[in-house]
């Protein structure tokens, strides 16, 4: 069984990494997933879509910074290690 | 802020999410004493207890007497552990004044359920016996000090110069244990920790039982007591944390145990079947976190109940890898089935009190979308189940 807690850690950075390269205006815009155009009524509560919008927002937002840390160690462990 | 949530969070609750769904008699009761309360909160605009209005005093004191109560009991039980005898009579001695200090000034906070010890105090307290045999020696000499011509150590602590060291040194410690422990809850959450793991034999035996046959279970509501859930010990419904740790440690063992019998046990396999079994409770509690998250759900399940949920499984697992050690293939594909039902059931019905809203809890179909992803976030959370469990464990049973 291969499927170690680094192989998980791998994954997420690589999920994390993809959510992060998602442009904003040259990528989500076009395909309806901006997050300016999802604001739904207030009262209702949010479908998935606005929740994934969100979601995709907020993780660019705050993961920008720690993931240059992370992926240039990742970067610097893989050239070493292998 | 919801003000009922402030006021869970002054108590110290475990962190409830920002929407919580309430059982009925909670509403009734958060409509007698939080509706005073919610009048209090909005002139305090956030600060939970901070401020002290004179119209604010009962519902704030209320909550401060029992996060206080609950800082003694469990300042108590550190006190009490401390290694040495002269240390552990001193400190015993001292902390019987100070609750009783503490205990004459507070409130009293009424117990509603009879035959039930203080819910606050999640372990019993053990040290009373010894403290007692020593109050009794020293009641004659007055209260507190620890009386030199009695104890055992009277030469050494006659001494007025060890005496005062003595002192010190003790002060110093509890110092230090005291700064150890405000860091510590920082990083692991201690105190919400211990709550999983206040269990008692009866409860293992109730809880083992119930997860292999939830048929004949009738409630699966867990009991609150005064907005925070019961502890374990009091109420067979309540997750724990004790069960699925020693299921997971067991779980590990017995599958070295089954490699061994078929020559393939290498120490390093240990390893890689812990950190696998690890790997994938932590990608479901990833999966099912995100999904309630993208779903809003409004409840009160937090990622370590999910830990105690999805742990239980493991003890399916051991059931099947042991039967197929004694038995072979029939024996597994027997064992391993039945758990694989009663774990399908077991989840549905305790995570459809949790994510379900509360009329379709109760059984009455409600129609609409939202109600229809619950339901299928419900269900695939507990077929998820039965599938791990077979991936997790066929490769251990030839």
């Amino acid at each position: 069984m291969a499927f170690t807690l680094y192989s998980l850690l791998q994954a997420a950075l690589l999920c994390v990494n993809a959510i992060a390269v998602l442009h904003e205006e040259r990528f989500l815009k076009n395909i309806g997933w901006g997050t300016d155009q999802g604001i739904g009524g207030f009262g209702e509560e949010p479908g998935i879509k606005s929740q994934l919008m969100n979601l995709i927002r907020s993780v660019r937002t705050v993961m920008r910074v720690p993931l240059i840390i992370v992926n240039s160690v990742a970067i610097v462990l893989l050239l070493l290690f292998g | 802020m919801h003000p009922a949530g402030l006021a869970a969070a002054a108590a110290g609750t475990p962190r409830l999410r920002k929407w919580r769904t309430w059982p009925a008699e909670e509403i009734w009761r958060a409509g007698t004493w939080r509706g005073r309360c919610a009048a209090v909160s909005e002139v305090t605009t956030g600060q939970g207890s901070r401020d002290r209005g004179p119209g604010v005093s009962r519902c704030a004191q209320r909550r401060d007497a029992r996060s206080r109560s609950w800082y003694v009991v469990q300042a108590g039980l550190e006190l009490t552990m401390l290694p040495t005898l002269a240390l552990n009579s001193w400190q015993s001695s001292c902390l019987s004044l100070i609750s009783a200090g503490i205990t004459a000034s507070k409130r009293r906070i009424p117990v509603s359920q009879p035959g039930m010890a203080d819910p606050h105090q999640l372990f019993d307290d053990t040290s009373s016996a010894q403290s007692r045999g020593y109050r009794a020696q020293q009641a004659a000499s007055g209260l507190g000090y620890p009386a030199t011509s009695t104890l055992p150590q009277a030469a050494f602590l006659a001494d007025p110069v060890s005496n005062m060291a003595m002192a010190y040194g003790s002060s110093l410690a509890a110092q230090g244990k005291e700064l150890v422990d405000k860091n510590i809850d920082r990083f692991i959450p201690v105190t919400k920790l211990k709550y999983y793991f206040a269990v008692d034999t009866v409860y293992v035996g109730k809880k083992l039982g119930l997860l292999v046959f939830p048929y004949l279970h009738q409630d699966w509501e867990v009991q609150y007591q005064q907005d925070t859930p019961v502890a374990p010990r009091f109420d067979v419904n309540a997750p724990d944390l004790y069960i699925p740790a020693m299921a997971f440690i067991t779980y590990i063992l017995v599958a070295g145990l089954a490699l061994g019998t078929q020559d393939r046990f290498s120490p390093d396999l240990l390893g890689l079947q812990a950190s696998s079994a690890l790997a994938w409770l932590a990608l479901e509690v990833v999966a099912i976190l995100l999904s309630l998250y993208l779903v809003t759900v409004n409840t009160d399940l937090t990622t370590i109940d999910l830990v105690a949920f999805l742990g239980y499984k493991y003890v399916g697992m051991i059931g099947g890898v042991l039967m197929g050690l004694l038995f072979g293939k029939m024996g597994y594909y027997l064992v391993l089935g039945w758990c694989c039902v009663s774990i399908f059931v077991f989840m549905i019905r305790t995570l459809r009190l949790k994510i379900l809203a509360q009329a379709a809890a109760e059984g009455v179909p409600v129609r609409g979308a939202r109600n229809q992803l619950r339901m299928y976030l419900t269900m695939a959370v507990a077929a998820a189940q039965p599938l791990l469990m077979y991936w997790l464990t066929f490769h251990l049973v030839r």
